[in-house]
Protein backbone atom coordinates (compact mmCIF):
# COMPACT_ATOMS: atom_id res chain seq x y z
CA UNK A 1 0.00 0.00 0.00
CA UNK A 2 1.05 3.48 -0.76
CA UNK A 3 3.03 4.79 2.70
CA UNK A 4 1.53 8.40 2.66
CA UNK A 5 3.85 9.40 5.76
CA UNK A 6 6.86 8.21 3.96
CA UNK A 7 5.85 9.90 0.78
CA UNK A 8 5.39 12.95 3.49
CA UNK A 9 8.90 12.64 5.37
CA UNK A 10 10.51 12.38 2.18
CA UNK A 11 9.46 14.81 0.30
CA UNK A 12 11.28 18.40 1.97
CA UNK A 13 13.95 15.99 0.70
CA UNK A 14 13.35 15.83 -2.53
CA UNK A 15 12.49 18.85 -2.52
CA UNK A 16 15.81 20.05 -1.43
CA UNK A 17 16.80 19.53 -5.01
CA UNK A 18 14.60 21.98 -6.75
CA UNK A 19 17.00 24.43 -6.75
CA UNK A 20 19.49 22.41 -8.96
CA UNK A 21 16.50 21.29 -11.23
CA UNK A 22 15.62 25.35 -11.54
CA UNK A 23 19.62 26.24 -12.01
CA UNK A 24 20.00 24.03 -15.22
CA UNK A 25 16.94 25.15 -16.72
CA UNK A 26 17.27 28.90 -16.04
CA UNK A 27 20.82 28.57 -17.41
CA UNK A 28 20.43 26.58 -20.00
CA UNK A 29 17.74 28.89 -21.25
CA UNK A 30 19.32 32.21 -20.85
CA UNK A 31 21.89 30.52 -22.80
CA UNK A 32 20.16 28.83 -25.26
CA UNK A 33 18.19 32.36 -25.54
CA UNK A 34 21.19 34.62 -26.66
CA UNK A 35 22.60 32.25 -28.77
CA UNK A 36 18.65 31.47 -30.58
CA UNK A 37 18.85 35.42 -31.37
CA UNK A 38 22.28 34.74 -33.22
CA UNK A 39 21.25 31.61 -35.14
CA UNK A 40 17.83 33.41 -36.03
CA UNK A 41 19.15 36.30 -37.13
CA UNK A 42 21.63 34.68 -39.26
CA UNK A 43 19.27 32.04 -40.50
CA UNK A 44 16.68 35.52 -41.30
CA UNK A 45 19.39 37.46 -43.05
CA UNK A 46 20.44 34.26 -44.85
CA UNK A 47 24.11 34.82 -44.47
CA UNK A 48 25.41 32.49 -46.97
CA UNK A 49 27.22 28.88 -45.35
CA UNK A 50 26.41 30.30 -41.81
CA UNK A 51 22.52 30.29 -42.39
CA UNK A 52 23.22 26.67 -43.76
CA UNK A 53 25.30 24.67 -41.64
CA UNK A 54 22.89 26.51 -38.27
CA UNK A 55 19.88 25.07 -40.40
CA UNK A 56 21.60 21.67 -40.30
CA UNK A 57 22.45 21.91 -36.81
CA UNK A 58 19.09 22.94 -35.78
CA UNK A 59 17.28 20.37 -37.33
CA UNK A 60 19.83 17.61 -35.88
CA UNK A 61 19.40 18.59 -32.61
CA UNK A 62 15.15 18.94 -32.66
CA UNK A 63 15.85 15.49 -34.51
CA UNK A 64 17.38 13.67 -31.46
CA UNK A 65 16.38 12.56 -28.34
CA UNK A 66 17.96 15.11 -25.66
CA UNK A 67 19.37 12.08 -23.89
CA UNK A 68 21.55 11.36 -26.67
CA UNK A 69 22.76 15.13 -26.96
CA UNK A 70 23.22 14.72 -23.51
CA UNK A 71 25.67 11.69 -23.11
CA UNK A 72 27.44 13.09 -26.78
CA UNK A 73 28.48 16.54 -24.97
CA UNK A 74 29.30 14.40 -21.81
CA UNK A 75 31.94 12.11 -23.87
CA UNK A 76 32.33 15.06 -26.29
CA UNK A 77 33.47 18.18 -25.12
CA UNK A 78 36.62 16.79 -22.77
CA UNK A 79 37.78 15.79 -26.13
CA UNK A 80 36.92 18.98 -27.84
CA UNK A 81 39.12 20.25 -25.07
CA UNK A 82 42.31 18.05 -25.25
CA UNK A 83 42.00 19.02 -28.74
CA UNK A 84 41.91 22.66 -28.58
CA UNK A 85 44.57 22.47 -25.70
CA UNK A 86 46.77 20.96 -28.72
CA UNK A 87 45.69 23.68 -30.53
CA UNK A 88 47.73 25.67 -27.88
CA UNK A 89 44.27 27.10 -26.27
CA UNK A 90 45.03 26.74 -22.49
CA UNK A 91 42.36 24.57 -21.68
CA UNK A 92 41.26 21.83 -18.70
CA UNK A 93 39.63 18.89 -19.79
CA UNK A 94 40.00 17.30 -16.55
CA UNK A 95 38.34 19.71 -14.68
CA UNK A 96 34.99 19.73 -16.35
CA UNK A 97 32.40 19.26 -13.57
CA UNK A 98 29.08 17.53 -14.82
CA UNK A 99 27.15 20.79 -14.18
CA UNK A 100 29.04 22.75 -17.29
CA UNK A 101 28.04 19.85 -19.54
CA UNK A 102 24.39 19.87 -18.15
CA UNK A 103 24.57 23.50 -19.31
CA UNK A 104 25.86 23.45 -22.72
CA UNK A 105 24.19 19.81 -23.63
CA UNK A 106 20.60 22.22 -22.46
CA UNK A 107 21.79 25.11 -23.79
CA UNK A 108 22.63 23.76 -26.95
CA UNK A 109 18.66 21.90 -26.82
CA UNK A 110 17.44 25.45 -26.08
CA UNK A 111 19.17 26.76 -28.98
CA UNK A 112 17.27 25.09 -31.09
CA UNK A 113 13.58 25.17 -30.07
CA UNK A 114 14.11 28.59 -29.33
CA UNK A 115 15.70 29.75 -33.05
CA UNK A 116 12.56 28.19 -34.62
CA UNK A 117 9.73 29.58 -32.33
CA UNK A 118 11.38 33.13 -32.66
CA UNK A 119 12.03 32.94 -36.12
CA UNK A 120 7.91 31.39 -36.46
CA UNK A 121 7.01 34.65 -34.16
CA UNK A 122 8.89 37.25 -36.32
CA UNK A 123 6.68 35.88 -39.15
CA UNK A 124 3.84 36.33 -37.66
CA UNK A 125 4.46 39.76 -36.97
CA UNK A 126 2.73 41.58 -40.63
CA UNK A 127 5.97 42.79 -42.40
CA UNK A 128 3.72 45.98 -43.54
CA UNK A 129 4.67 47.51 -40.72
CA UNK A 130 8.23 47.09 -40.98
CA UNK A 131 7.48 48.58 -44.31
CA UNK A 132 5.32 51.19 -43.29
CA UNK A 133 8.36 52.45 -40.77
CA UNK A 134 10.77 52.50 -43.26
CA UNK A 135 8.51 55.02 -45.32
CA UNK A 136 8.28 57.27 -43.06
CA UNK A 137 12.26 57.10 -42.90
CA UNK A 138 13.00 55.46 -39.92
CA UNK A 139 16.34 53.69 -40.09
CA UNK A 140 16.25 49.98 -40.72
CA UNK A 141 17.13 49.01 -36.98
CA UNK A 142 14.92 51.38 -35.09
CA UNK A 143 12.44 49.88 -37.38
CA UNK A 144 13.37 46.53 -36.13
CA UNK A 145 13.55 47.84 -32.09
CA UNK A 146 10.61 49.84 -31.85
CA UNK A 147 7.79 48.22 -33.95
CA UNK A 148 8.54 44.56 -35.05
CA UNK A 149 10.67 42.96 -31.85
CA UNK A 150 7.94 44.05 -29.19
CA UNK A 151 5.34 42.33 -31.55
CA UNK A 152 8.03 39.27 -31.98
CA UNK A 153 7.94 39.14 -28.17
CA UNK A 154 4.68 38.88 -27.39
CA UNK A 155 4.23 36.47 -30.18
CA UNK A 156 7.01 34.09 -28.40
CA UNK A 157 6.07 33.69 -25.05
CA UNK A 158 3.63 30.80 -25.54
CA UNK A 159 6.54 28.49 -27.02
CA UNK A 160 8.90 29.85 -24.68
CA UNK A 161 6.84 29.28 -21.84
CA UNK A 162 6.68 25.54 -23.65
CA UNK A 163 10.27 25.18 -24.42
CA UNK A 164 11.09 26.50 -20.61
CA UNK A 165 8.88 23.56 -18.89
CA UNK A 166 10.02 21.39 -21.56
CA UNK A 167 13.37 21.54 -19.90
CA UNK A 168 12.67 21.57 -16.40
CA UNK A 169 11.39 18.57 -17.03
CA UNK A 170 13.86 17.12 -19.50
CA UNK A 171 16.42 18.15 -16.25
CA UNK A 172 15.28 14.66 -14.86
CA UNK A 173 17.71 13.15 -16.95
CA UNK A 174 20.80 14.25 -15.62
CA UNK A 175 21.04 12.08 -13.05
CA UNK A 176 22.62 9.90 -15.35
CA UNK A 177 25.67 12.35 -15.41
CA UNK A 178 26.04 12.17 -11.79
CA UNK A 179 23.51 15.51 -11.05
CA UNK A 180 21.41 15.01 -7.86
CA UNK A 181 18.21 16.68 -9.24
CA UNK A 182 14.77 16.11 -8.42
CA UNK A 183 14.40 12.81 -10.34
CA UNK A 184 18.17 12.13 -8.96
CA UNK A 185 17.29 12.76 -5.77
CA UNK A 186 13.53 10.66 -5.53
CA UNK A 187 15.67 7.49 -6.86
CA UNK A 188 18.41 7.81 -3.77
CA UNK A 189 15.70 8.24 -1.04
CA UNK A 190 13.29 5.26 -2.80
CA UNK A 191 16.59 2.99 -2.74
CA UNK A 192 17.01 3.61 1.38
CA UNK A 193 13.20 2.51 1.83
CA UNK A 194 12.21 0.24 -1.30
CA UNK A 195 9.58 2.81 -1.76
CA UNK A 196 9.68 3.81 -4.79
CA UNK A 197 5.88 4.69 -5.66
CA UNK A 198 5.66 7.23 -2.74
CA UNK A 199 8.99 9.31 -3.63
CA UNK A 200 8.17 9.17 -7.61
CA UNK A 201 4.93 10.44 -6.52
CA UNK A 202 6.56 13.41 -4.46
CA UNK A 203 8.69 14.08 -7.65
CA UNK A 204 5.76 14.27 -9.47
CA UNK A 205 3.89 17.07 -6.91
CA UNK A 206 7.01 18.52 -7.35
CA UNK A 207 7.27 19.30 -10.91
CA UNK A 208 3.66 19.90 -11.36
CA UNK A 209 3.85 22.77 -8.73
CA UNK A 210 7.21 24.33 -10.52
CA UNK A 211 5.71 24.23 -13.87
CA UNK A 212 2.42 25.29 -13.34
CA UNK A 213 3.87 28.61 -11.77
CA UNK A 214 5.98 29.04 -14.33
CA UNK A 215 3.09 28.81 -17.06
CA UNK A 216 1.13 31.43 -14.78
CA UNK A 217 4.04 33.40 -14.43
CA UNK A 218 4.52 33.84 -18.15
CA UNK A 219 0.95 33.62 -18.89
CA UNK A 220 0.37 36.54 -16.79
CA UNK A 221 3.36 38.52 -18.99
CA UNK A 222 1.76 37.83 -22.22
CA UNK A 223 -1.59 38.97 -21.11
CA UNK A 224 -0.28 41.97 -19.54
CA UNK A 225 1.70 42.87 -23.11
CA UNK A 226 -1.17 41.98 -25.50
CA UNK A 227 -3.68 43.61 -23.51
CA UNK A 228 -1.97 46.69 -24.31
CA UNK A 229 -2.98 46.62 -28.09
CA UNK A 230 -5.52 43.59 -28.99
CA UNK A 231 -8.76 44.60 -27.47
CA UNK A 232 -10.54 41.76 -25.68
CA UNK B 1 9.81 69.32 -62.01
CA UNK B 2 9.56 68.05 -58.41
CA UNK B 3 9.97 64.55 -59.36
CA UNK B 4 10.79 63.34 -62.95
CA UNK B 5 11.82 59.18 -63.08
CA UNK B 6 12.89 58.17 -66.52
CA UNK B 7 12.43 54.60 -68.23
CA UNK B 8 11.97 52.92 -64.94
CA UNK B 9 11.52 48.82 -65.76
CA UNK B 10 11.06 45.99 -62.86
CA UNK B 11 10.44 42.69 -62.92
CA UNK B 12 9.45 40.35 -60.79
CA UNK B 13 10.29 36.58 -61.15
CA UNK B 14 11.01 36.91 -64.94
CA UNK B 15 7.68 38.97 -65.77
CA UNK B 16 8.33 42.63 -66.28
CA UNK B 17 5.96 44.25 -64.44
CA UNK B 18 6.63 48.45 -65.40
CA UNK B 19 8.18 48.40 -69.03
CA UNK B 20 10.07 51.77 -69.20
CA UNK B 21 7.64 54.61 -67.31
CA UNK B 22 8.06 57.87 -67.80
CA UNK B 23 6.83 60.28 -65.02
CA UNK B 24 7.12 63.92 -63.61
CA UNK B 25 5.09 65.28 -60.92
CA UNK B 26 5.58 69.20 -60.51
CA UNK B 27 5.63 71.31 -56.68
CA UNK B 28 2.14 70.90 -55.69
CA UNK B 29 0.52 68.96 -58.33
CA UNK B 30 -1.92 66.09 -57.94
CA UNK B 31 -1.51 63.37 -59.74
CA UNK B 32 -3.93 60.28 -60.11
CA UNK B 33 -2.98 57.20 -61.28
CA UNK B 34 -5.51 54.62 -62.49
CA UNK B 35 -5.76 51.41 -64.34
CA UNK B 36 -6.68 47.90 -63.74
CA UNK B 37 -5.57 45.52 -61.21
CA UNK B 38 -1.90 44.35 -61.94
CA UNK B 39 -1.59 46.87 -64.27
CA UNK B 40 1.60 48.23 -62.01
CA UNK B 41 0.55 51.58 -60.53
CA UNK B 42 1.32 49.96 -56.74
CA UNK B 43 4.69 48.75 -57.71
CA UNK B 44 5.39 52.40 -59.67
CA UNK B 45 4.75 53.85 -56.04
CA UNK B 46 6.63 51.48 -54.18
CA UNK B 47 9.81 51.97 -56.49
CA UNK B 48 9.23 55.76 -56.01
CA UNK B 49 9.89 55.07 -52.18
CA UNK B 50 12.69 52.26 -52.46
CA UNK B 51 10.22 49.61 -51.09
CA UNK B 52 11.01 48.18 -54.43
CA UNK B 53 14.37 48.08 -56.66
CA UNK B 54 13.47 49.09 -60.02
CA UNK B 55 15.97 46.71 -62.32
CA UNK B 56 16.49 49.97 -64.25
CA UNK B 57 15.74 53.72 -64.61
CA UNK B 58 16.88 57.43 -63.46
CA UNK B 59 15.31 59.61 -60.69
CA UNK B 60 15.41 63.32 -59.76
CA UNK B 61 13.90 64.56 -56.93
CA UNK B 62 14.55 67.97 -55.97
CA UNK B 63 17.47 68.13 -57.72
CA UNK B 64 18.98 65.29 -56.33
CA UNK B 65 20.00 62.34 -59.07
CA UNK B 66 19.42 58.51 -58.57
CA UNK B 67 20.09 55.59 -60.60
CA UNK B 68 17.28 53.57 -59.59
CA UNK B 69 19.10 50.35 -60.10
CA UNK B 70 22.02 51.14 -57.75
CA UNK B 71 20.46 53.91 -55.35
CA UNK B 72 23.09 54.54 -52.98
CA UNK B 73 21.93 53.70 -49.41
CA UNK B 74 22.09 57.20 -47.96
CA UNK B 75 19.77 58.56 -51.31
CA UNK B 76 17.71 56.47 -50.99
CA UNK B 77 17.10 57.45 -47.18
CA UNK B 78 17.12 60.91 -48.25
CA UNK B 79 14.15 59.99 -50.69
CA UNK B 80 12.13 59.03 -47.75
CA UNK B 81 12.80 61.16 -45.44
CA UNK B 82 11.21 63.52 -47.92
CA UNK B 83 8.50 61.99 -49.06
CA UNK B 84 5.46 59.86 -47.28
CA UNK B 85 3.56 56.96 -48.16
CA UNK B 86 -0.42 56.05 -47.29
CA UNK B 87 -0.92 51.99 -47.85
CA UNK B 88 -3.79 50.61 -48.97
CA UNK B 89 -3.72 48.35 -45.24
CA UNK B 90 -3.19 51.70 -43.32
CA UNK B 91 0.06 49.55 -41.98
CA UNK B 92 -0.30 51.24 -38.69
CA UNK B 93 2.33 50.28 -36.02
CA UNK B 94 -0.19 47.72 -34.21
CA UNK B 95 1.51 48.06 -30.85
CA UNK B 96 1.76 51.96 -30.72
CA UNK B 97 -1.11 54.64 -30.21
CA UNK B 98 -2.61 56.89 -32.24
CA UNK B 99 -0.52 58.99 -30.91
CA UNK B 100 2.79 57.52 -31.53
CA UNK B 101 2.03 56.26 -34.73
CA UNK B 102 2.84 59.89 -35.74
CA UNK B 103 5.35 60.54 -33.53
CA UNK B 104 7.17 57.76 -34.34
CA UNK B 105 8.56 58.81 -37.77
CA UNK B 106 9.10 62.75 -36.23
CA UNK B 107 11.67 61.15 -33.34
CA UNK B 108 12.71 58.31 -35.49
CA UNK B 109 13.29 60.08 -38.74
CA UNK B 110 13.82 63.11 -38.05
CA UNK B 111 15.33 63.23 -35.21
CA UNK B 112 12.83 65.74 -32.86
CA UNK B 113 12.31 65.71 -29.25
CA UNK B 114 9.81 63.39 -27.94
CA UNK B 115 7.20 66.29 -26.55
CA UNK B 116 7.85 68.12 -29.49
CA UNK B 117 7.11 65.52 -31.91
CA UNK B 118 3.69 64.57 -29.19
CA UNK B 119 2.67 68.40 -29.42
CA UNK B 120 2.83 68.57 -33.11
CA UNK B 121 0.81 64.77 -33.39
CA UNK B 122 -1.64 66.13 -30.85
CA UNK B 123 -2.53 69.73 -32.62
CA UNK B 124 -2.22 67.04 -35.88
CA UNK B 125 -5.11 64.58 -33.98
CA UNK B 126 -7.13 67.85 -32.82
CA UNK B 127 -7.19 69.35 -36.42
CA UNK B 128 -8.75 65.94 -37.85
CA UNK B 129 -11.66 65.75 -34.67
CA UNK B 130 -9.24 62.42 -33.47
CA UNK B 131 -8.06 64.16 -30.27
CA UNK B 132 -10.63 61.22 -28.37
CA UNK B 133 -8.23 58.59 -30.10
CA UNK B 134 -4.85 59.64 -29.25
CA UNK B 135 -4.30 56.75 -26.94
CA UNK B 136 -5.86 53.87 -28.63
CA UNK B 137 -4.32 51.06 -30.36
CA UNK B 138 -4.84 50.46 -34.39
CA UNK B 139 -7.34 47.35 -33.00
CA UNK B 140 -9.55 49.72 -31.29
CA UNK B 141 -9.91 52.17 -34.30
CA UNK B 142 -12.31 51.66 -37.33
CA UNK B 143 -10.71 51.17 -40.84
CA UNK B 144 -11.42 54.86 -41.48
CA UNK B 145 -9.89 56.13 -38.05
CA UNK B 146 -6.76 54.14 -38.79
CA UNK B 147 -6.63 55.18 -42.31
CA UNK B 148 -6.92 59.26 -41.08
CA UNK B 149 -3.79 58.83 -38.46
CA UNK B 150 -2.07 56.77 -42.06
CA UNK B 151 -2.68 60.10 -43.71
CA UNK B 152 -1.70 62.31 -40.24
CA UNK B 153 1.47 60.04 -39.86
CA UNK B 154 2.57 60.77 -43.19
CA UNK B 155 1.40 64.46 -43.45
CA UNK B 156 3.34 65.41 -39.83
CA UNK B 157 6.58 64.93 -41.67
CA UNK B 158 6.25 67.65 -44.11
CA UNK B 159 7.21 65.53 -46.94
CA UNK B 160 7.55 67.11 -50.06
CA UNK B 161 5.97 64.48 -51.78
CA UNK B 162 3.14 61.69 -50.32
CA UNK B 163 1.97 58.71 -52.27
CA UNK B 164 -1.63 57.18 -51.77
CA UNK B 165 -1.50 53.65 -52.69
CA UNK B 166 -5.14 52.87 -52.76
CA UNK B 167 -6.01 54.67 -49.70
CA UNK B 168 -9.60 53.71 -49.67
CA UNK B 169 -10.02 50.42 -51.21
CA UNK B 170 -9.57 48.86 -48.25
CA UNK B 171 -12.39 50.81 -46.34
CA UNK B 172 -16.19 50.36 -45.65
CA UNK B 173 -18.43 52.48 -48.36
CA UNK B 174 -19.76 54.73 -45.63
CA UNK B 175 -16.05 55.28 -44.23
CA UNK B 176 -14.39 56.26 -47.30
CA UNK B 177 -15.89 60.10 -47.15
CA UNK B 178 -14.05 61.16 -44.09
CA UNK B 179 -10.22 59.86 -45.71
CA UNK B 180 -11.14 61.65 -48.95
CA UNK B 181 -12.15 64.47 -46.58
CA UNK B 182 -8.38 64.18 -45.08
CA UNK B 183 -7.41 63.95 -48.58
CA UNK B 184 -9.42 66.86 -50.24
CA UNK B 185 -7.98 69.11 -47.25
CA UNK B 186 -4.02 68.08 -48.34
CA UNK B 187 -4.63 69.15 -51.88
CA UNK B 188 -6.10 72.46 -51.11
CA UNK B 189 -3.00 73.12 -48.78
CA UNK B 190 -0.56 72.83 -51.96
CA UNK B 191 1.07 69.37 -50.81
CA UNK B 192 2.04 67.13 -54.11
CA UNK B 193 0.43 63.98 -53.90
CA UNK B 194 0.42 60.87 -56.34
CA UNK B 195 -2.60 58.63 -55.86
CA UNK B 196 -3.41 55.48 -57.10
CA UNK B 197 -7.72 55.08 -56.36
CA UNK B 198 -10.69 54.29 -57.92
CA UNK B 199 -12.74 56.65 -56.80
CA UNK B 200 -13.12 58.52 -60.19
CA UNK B 201 -15.35 61.62 -58.46
CA UNK B 202 -12.84 62.35 -56.28
CA UNK B 203 -10.50 62.00 -58.82
CA UNK B 204 -12.47 64.48 -61.04
CA UNK B 205 -12.63 67.01 -58.56
CA UNK B 206 -9.04 66.70 -56.86
CA UNK B 207 -6.17 65.85 -59.44
CA UNK B 208 -4.74 68.38 -61.99
CA UNK B 209 -3.74 65.30 -63.74
CA UNK B 210 -4.75 61.89 -64.87
CA UNK B 211 -2.44 59.33 -65.79
CA UNK B 212 -3.44 55.85 -67.03
CA UNK B 213 -1.57 52.56 -66.36
CA UNK B 214 -2.13 49.28 -68.21
CA UNK B 215 0.57 46.43 -68.39
CA UNK B 216 3.08 48.43 -67.09
CA UNK B 217 3.16 51.34 -69.40
CA UNK B 218 1.38 54.43 -69.24
CA UNK B 219 -1.15 54.45 -71.76
CA UNK B 220 -2.58 58.20 -71.74
CA UNK B 221 -2.65 61.13 -69.45
CA UNK B 222 -4.19 64.40 -69.06
CA UNK B 223 -6.71 66.87 -67.39
CA UNK B 224 -9.53 64.77 -65.49
CA UNK B 225 -11.79 66.59 -67.82
CA UNK B 226 -10.49 65.44 -71.35
CA UNK B 227 -9.72 62.07 -69.96
CA UNK B 228 -12.91 61.02 -68.34
CA UNK B 229 -15.05 62.40 -70.70
CA UNK B 230 -13.46 62.15 -74.08
CA UNK B 231 -10.65 59.69 -73.70
CA UNK B 232 -8.44 59.05 -76.67
CA UNK B 233 -6.74 55.80 -76.24
CA UNK B 234 -9.53 52.54 -76.69
CA UNK B 235 -7.92 51.12 -73.26
CA UNK B 236 -9.08 54.05 -71.47
CA UNK B 237 -12.03 54.08 -72.57
CA UNK B 238 -12.72 50.36 -72.18
CA UNK B 239 -11.41 50.94 -68.25
CA UNK B 240 -13.35 54.07 -67.83
CA UNK B 241 -16.80 52.49 -68.87
CA UNK B 242 -16.23 49.27 -66.90
CA UNK B 243 -15.21 51.48 -63.93
CA UNK B 244 -18.59 53.75 -64.05
CA UNK B 245 -20.88 50.69 -64.93
CA UNK B 246 -19.55 49.40 -61.77
CA UNK B 247 -20.43 52.11 -59.57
Amino acid sequence: MFDLNFARASFGQILAAAPLTLLVAVVATLVGLILAILVAIAREKKIPVLAQVLAVLVSFIRGTPILVQLYVVYYGLPQLLVLMRSWGWNTNPDGLPAIVIAFSAYGLNAMANLSESIRSAYHSVDPRQYEAGIAVGMPPFKTMTQIVVPQLITNLIPNFTNIFLDLIKDTALIYNIGLVEIMGQANIVSSIGFKYLETYTDALVIYIVICWIFAKIFQLIESQLRRRYVPN
Amino acid sequence: MLLTVNDLHKSFNGREILKGIDFQIDKGEIVVMIGPSGSGKTTFLRNLNFLEHADQGQMDFAGHQIDLAKPDKKEGQWVRRHSAMVFQNYSLFKNKTALQNITEGLIYAQGMAKDKAEAIAKHELASLGLSQEAQLYPAQLSGGQQQRIGIARATVLNPEIILFDEPTSALDPELVGSVLGDMRKLAEAGQTMIIVTHQLGFARQAADRIVFFDEGKVIEEGAPQAMFDHPQNKRTAQFLTALNDAN
